[in-house]
Order: structure tokens, then sequence, then C-alpha cells
């Protein structure tokens, strides 16, 4: 007779309760409930609430996990930009000391909780894109080495030492397709996106980045994707839905996720989420609860994060975790 | 797919769970409407369980045209240099709910 122990050198554990730190395959049989269980991976693909943000605003920023994520500058309307930078823990939001020098929405982001660069964006001098640069260390944000050009709204993805800023307004009203790349020390320029855009969605890293959706002009909101190779994009298939002023994120340009913005008709507010596997983007069954645009977004296509938005017009602080793949305990039937 | 709406304030983590979402789609509407799927038995417990009040579609429509026609005036207030900067070009669009 075939045995557990046969087939995987291992007795199944015996326990009066399930075990509190389980590990992904673990398998035991709880003798009070009289049930086998296994501990796996399942596909959740949905959105639950989080935390709500401190301070409620739109087109902030976001790097870092589901679990230790940074949120940062952003706007509330009537020409009022943010300096606030907010740290999630999984549950809770807590408002960090540390503000950003030069307070500002819609920044290029890249990085982790406690390493993250904040390259370019909108203030109220100029909405079309600023130079500045700012480094956080967990604590404080500190000056780096300026964008060659003032940029905003641009698509942005990778860590603190190896960033890409790729498309965006490149001047009042000027839309971009050019790319800059972060190497620690220095900006160099990249290849060119095959379109001009401007909030558009990034994911992945700066040798193996994606571009996809945001608005052109004067054709409006585009469901155009393209993937970066660290020297030149190639374009990739198309969101389903075309949408600007979307969230996007995703470790690589192989598996990222896009989420919310604004779409036609009428420019209405989206929750939809569409998953990117290298191939094919899928639009996932079930939605963001809060339909929002300038929403920040982090993570992978695992674990996520989305935060703050539009509306209300001085900005949500709506957060939203996904979860893509997760460790679950399940009861085995044996027949 | 008929709908119900209710109306409950969102307290952040554990409001909408992944288990919710998995099993229903719960929308979220200014004026905190929230729409779930009729018929169905786990989102009613899910109104229950975030002590939401059950309104119907007529209320919940005028609790959110309320709030849109709100954003709409201060966007309609705005000043014509800041309803051409880039975060402020879209004026809030009516919702019709389904």
């Amino acid at each position: 007779m075939t045995t557990y122990y046969g087939l995987y050198g291992q007795k199944v554990q015996y326990l009066a309760s399930d075990p509190t730190d389980v590990q992904v395959g673990q398998v035991w049989y709880n003798s009070t409930s009289a049930t086998l269980k296994v501990n796996q991976l399942s596909t959740v693909n949905a959105w639950a609430s989080g935390g709500a943000l401190g301070t409620g605003r739109y087109a902030l920023s976001g790097t870092g996990t589901q679990t230790a994520a940074l949120g940062f500058g952003g706007y509330t309307g009537g020409g009022i930009y943010k300096n606030n930078t907010e740290l999630y823990d999984g549950s809770t939001w807590t408002n960090s000391p540390a503000t950003l020098t030069t307070a500002r929405g819609y920044i290029g982001q890249a990085g982790n909780q406690t390493a993250t660069l904040a390259f370019g964006g909108s203030t109220s001098p100029a909405p079309y894109g600023v130079t500045n640069v700012e480094s956080f260390n967990g604590t404080t944000w500190t000056s780096s080495p300026a964008l060659p050009a003032a940029r905003s709204s641009c698509g942005s993805c990778g860590t603190q030492t190896a960033a890409l800023n790729f498309a965006g307004f490149n001047g009042p009203a000027v839309y971009s397709n050019v790319t800059e790349s972060w190497n620690g020390s220095a900006w160099t320029a990249g290849g060119n996106m095959n379109t001009s855009r401007v909030f558009l969605g990034g994911a992945g890293t700066n040798s193996a980045a994606l571009g996809f959706g945001g608005y052109l002009t004067p054709a409006g909101h585009t469901s155009s994707s393209e993937s970066y190779n660290g020297t030149s994009w190639t374009s990739t298939p198309s969101l389903n839905t075309a949408r600007s002023r979307l969230a996007g994120f995703g470790a690589t340009n192989t598996a990222a996720i896009a989420a919310g913005g604004t779409a036609a008709p009428g420019n209405t507010n989206s929750g939809a989420t569409e998953l990117y596997n290298g191939t094919s983007w899928t639009t996932n069954p079930s939605s963001m609860a809060t339909a929002r645009r300038f929403v920040a977004g982090n993570g992978t296509q695992t674990a996520g994060l989305v935060f703050g938005g539009h509306p209300p017009a001085s900005g949500t602080t709506a957060t939203e975790e996904w979860s893509g793949i997760v460790a679950q305990t399940k009861t085995v039937t044996v027949t | 797919m008929a709908y119900k709406y209710c109306v409950a304030e969102c307290w952040g983590k554990g409001f909408i769970t992944h288990d919710d979402a998995s099993k229903y789609q719960v929308s979220g509407f200014p004026g905190n409407v929230w729409q779930i799927p009729a018929n169905n038995q786990d989102a009613n417990l899910w109104v229950n369980k975030v002590a939401g009040s059950f309104k119907t579609k007529a209320e919940a429509q005028a609790i959110v045209d309320v709030e849109v026609t709100a954003a709409q005036a201060a966007w309609d207030a705005l000043p014509d240099e800041q309803k051409q900067q880039p975060f402020n070009k879209q004026r809030p669009t009516a919702i019709v709910l389904e």
C-alpha cells in the first residue's frame, strides 16, 4: 500500500489544533475536528479594503510592498500640492515626520519603503513638470541629482538605485515619449517609447519595464502597451480597456497589474483590474470596490496595494489590497 | 444583473475582505453608497457585518447625485487657470446607478 511517508519521506502530523506557524505545503491531521488539512497556494485575485490614508489626496505616489508601503506627495485640488509622507504596515498608515522638500503630485516613483526615489512631478507654479529628485532612506528625504528636463505624469518603475522614468509631460502640454534611466548616481537617456503619452501605468525594472495605458493627444485614452528591454521599447498586446490616470505595478514586465483610472465614455472612473502575463492582458472578474483615477499603486501581481485617488475632489483616503496568489489552509477530503 | 444598495461608512481594513470580494462584487459610490448583487445571501450578510442601511435604488441615486452635484459646483467655481491644469481638466461626471 502506498503511504504518505513512502511518497514524501515524512509522516503526517497528528495535532489537537491547527499549528500557528504554518508553511506552504504543510499537511497535518486535526484530531479535534477529525479533518486532514493542507496549507497550499490558492489563486484569489481579489481586492480587500485596507487601512485609510491619514490624508486624503490624489495624484500621489507609492512604493514598496502590500505590507510595507510608502505613500508620498499628491494633490488635494485647488492648486494645493502635498509633501506628506505616510508609511503602511499592512493594516495602518502612519504619518512620517519626514516630508518631501518640494510639495508636488504625480511624481515618478521607484524603490521600497526604506529606499525610495521620487523624481519629477507637478507643483503649483509648474504643473507640467519639475526636475526635482529626492531620495528617502526610511526616515528622511534628501536631494539627489536632478532629471535632465522637467517632467511630470510619467510612467516609472525600478529601485532607488536603478530607476526608469518614461513618457509624461515634458513642458506645457507637451506629450513626451522620452525615457530616462537612473543608475544610482546619474540619469542617462534611454530608448524612446513608440507612442508619446501622459498619465500611464508602469511596472517592472529599469532593464525590463512595461508601460501601459495613458492619454494621447488628441486621441484620448489609450490601451497601448509597450515593453522595454533596457535599450528599446516594443509594442505588446493592448489593455482590454483603454484608460488613463491608472495605477500600475508589478515586479517584472511579464507580471503586471493595471487598476483603476478613467475610461470612455465621458471619462468615467474605473475600478477595472487587468493582469499581464507577458503574453496578454486579462480582465479580472472582480474590480476595485472604489472606482477612481489618479490612484497610487505598488507591489506585485501576487500582493499589491492601491490608495488615494479622485473622487472626491479633495482626494480619497481609501486603500485596497490586491491578493493574487495566497497561502490558504484547506481541508482535504479523503475518499 | 440586478443590484441592491446600502449606505455604510468604510472603516478601512476588514470592511471588505478578500473572502467577501471573491464571492461577490462590492462597488462603492460617492456618499458611502455601496452596490451589491441582489439575491445574494453572502452579500446580504456583508451589509449586516458593516452595519449598512439598505436603500432603494432611487434613494441611493439621490445620495450620489448630491455628492456629484457638489463636486461639479466645486469644479465650476475653479478659476479657468486651474481648470486647465493637468489634474483638474475633467469636470466630475454624473453617475447613474444600474
